[in-house]
């Protein structure tokens, strides 16, 4: 399932795939696939792109509609 | 903005690991199949002796010790209390499997079949080899378990 929430994050922040990727230490195609849902990130992962985007897990990751 | 990524294994993060993990162990299977192929074909197509391929089935065998090993050392496979019981089952287990093989090998597909006497010398070495790497079993578990608890501390 797309992770529509972290592609706004990052857009909202003026940040590229790339910027974001390179904040991170992990690839641009990494940050793509956890965008389009097609990779489940781990937890360090999560709690890093949380840390650059300066969100919680909750406000990144958590799904109100998956519980 | 751009930052020079600092990861040790060749500049491959979590993602890219997972995926070259993955095809490894893949390619690891595929290349244990095809070994054990080449000794099954060698063995009664081919008509060679042990001693032909014998450095392949060391290799195996080497290889698929220190496998299960390292699994049970990295806790790969969860070995929550060492219990003799569960020891001795996979024990005589192995032991029943590596008789009926070494049976099979030598009065079944062996030209002349071997006597009694010389079948005994043959499945004596098989017990003791099986329990040999029964101890090597235990003692990673052990190990394994020793090491897991202290990062647990």
């Amino acid at each position: 399932m797309e992770n529509i929430k972290l592609k706004v994050a990052r857009v909202e922040k003026g940040m590229s795939q790339q910027e974001l990727a390179d904040l991170c230490e992990v690839t641009r195609q990494t940050i793509g696939l956890i965008e389009k849902g097609k990779y489940n990130p781990t937890l360090n992962l999560c709690i890093k792109i949380a840390g650059v985007l300066d969100l919680t897990l909750n406000d990144l990751f958590w799904n109100e509609n998956e519980k | 903005m751009k930052t020079k990524n600092k990861n040790p294994f060749f500049n491959l993060d979590e993602r890219n690991k997972q995926v070259a993990y993955r095809i490894m162990a893949i390619m690891y299977l595929l290349t244990i199949v095809a070994m054990q192929a080449i000794v099954i074909y060698r063995q009664f197509v081919l008509g060679q002796e042990l001693r032909d391929f014998e450095d392949i089935a060391i290799i195996m065998t080497v290889n698929s010790l220190f496998l299960i090993s390292a699994l049970l050392y990295f806790g790969a496979i969860p070995v929550r209390k060492l219990q003799i019981k569960s020891i001795v089952l996979i024990y005589l287990l192995l032991v029943v499997l590596g008789s009926l093989f070494t049976y099979a090998k030598y009065n079944i597909f062996a030209g002349p079949s071997l006597t009694f006497g010389e079948l005994f010398d043959k499945l004596i070495a098989v017990y003791a080899i099986t329990g040999i790497i029964m101890l090597f079993f235990i003692l990673f578990s052990i190990l394994g378990k020793r090491k897991l608890e202290k990062e647990l501390e």
